[in-house]
């Protein structure tokens, strides 16, 4: 009879404490890790597009053809202005080494958040949450800026396929940038409404696991991209 | 009467105690210490400085990709093995199963990008 009357509660326990399973990982955070897999597709596809298409405008240039490569703006074949400038030099790798460094910190920022969570220092948790939205906004700010300057420079989206290549794969990133930023925001008003304790401290290990995504992502475009000419 | 009190008891210490999700629960008792985050930390951006300072040498073709390539493939582990808890969630019950699993795919799908790339580059190129 005790049996009977315990086991309801210890069933409701197990519900509530985040459906443990056989396999030893939540189904939400296995079904999390599948939506990460998918968004691997998505940026490698990016990426190997990017490559592809910088080669072919590398080859185009070299051939002086102007009808792939495109004209700039003002007239000029885009040829001639990449001959002057190259691609490479477009990049101002110290500013772009600042937002990789302002975004592993965001990184830090979101593991001490959920550390926090679990120890049940709510406070602290709250702090670093809002560290580590500042710092995405941070990123997403020398981001803007940064196609500003290639605008001004130029480089858009459509006046040649590198511009498509590259607006597309960094603009992706930021969107996705801006998808966490929006997270996180969200897990701080929960918080402030006393909502986010350690019950639902693998929410925020879910969040975290996109915002440490979005970092590694931006590792890759950081060398590949900007580093490898 | 005295097997509801125990029911009543037992659901009320479920309920006083925080409960804590299965990742959390895993995260706290295998996951890296706050020491251990800002270290990886550190070794992250001294592994992006010592990029950048390689890529301002000057060099060209494989000597100047390789290293950054590697450097790249260093960071990308340290976060998804640290900061992503993939390392420790390998002590969970079929972790090391789990591990092999989206390893394996991983690699296949980083092997399938470079042979499209290589192909279509090669084409571009017109080697063939």
């Amino acid at each position: 009879m005790t049996d009977i009357a315990v086991a309801p509660s210890a069933e409701a326990h197990d519900d509530h404490a985040g459906h443990r399973t056989s396999l030893g990982i939540s189904n939400m955070k296995l079904a999390f890790w599948l939506f990460l897999g998918s968004e691997c597709l998505l940026f490698g596809a990016l990426i190997s597009t990017y490559l592809l298409s910088k080669a072919r405008f590398i080859t185009e240039v070299v051939a002086g053809n102007p009808t792939v490569v495109g004209t700039m703006p003002n007239g000029t074949l885009m040829a001639e202005f990449a001959e002057e400038q190259s691609v490479g030099p477009m990049f101002d790798i110290p500013f772009t080494s600042l937002s990789s460094f302002v975004l592993l910190m965001s990184s830090l920022a979101m593991v001490l958040a959920h550390s926090a969570v679990v120890k049940g220092d709510y406070r602290a948790s709250r702090i670093w949450l809002a560290t580590t939205a500042l710092l995405g906004s941070l990123f997403i700010g020398g981001q803007v800026y940064e196609f500003t300057a290639f605008y001004r420079e130029g480089l858009t989206f459509s006046n040649n396929l590198f511009g498509s290549a590259f607006f597309t794969l960094t603009g992706f990133h930021g969107v996705h940038v801006t998808g966490g930023i929006l997270m996180l925001v969200s897990l701080l008003f929960l918080s402030l409404r006393g909502k986010l304790n350690s019950d639902r401290a693998e929410t925020v290990e879910l969040v975290g696991l996109y915002w440490h995504f979005v970092d590694v992502v931006w590792v890759l475009i950081f060398t590949i991209v900007y580093l490898i000419p | 009467m005295a097997d509801t009190h125990v029911a009543a008891s037992v659901e009320a210490d479920t309920h006083d105690v925080p409960h804590q999700g299965a990742g959390a629960h895993d995260a706290h008792a295998h996951g890296p210490t706050e020491r251990q985050y800002w270290l990886v930390f550190v070794v992250l951006v001294a592994f992006t400085a010592l990029e950048v300072a390689w890529s301002f040498f000057g060099l060209e073709g494989p000597v100047l990709v390789l290293p950054l390539v590697v450097m790249m493939v260093i960071k990308f582990l340290l976060v998804a093995g640290v900061f992503m808890h993939l390392y420790f969630d390998m002590n969970m019950i079929n972790g090391k199963l789990f591990a092999v699993a989206f390893g394996s795919a991983l690699a296949l799908a980083a092997v399938v990008y470079m042979m499209v790339v290589a192909t279509f580059g090669f084409r571009i190129s017109g080697a063939f």
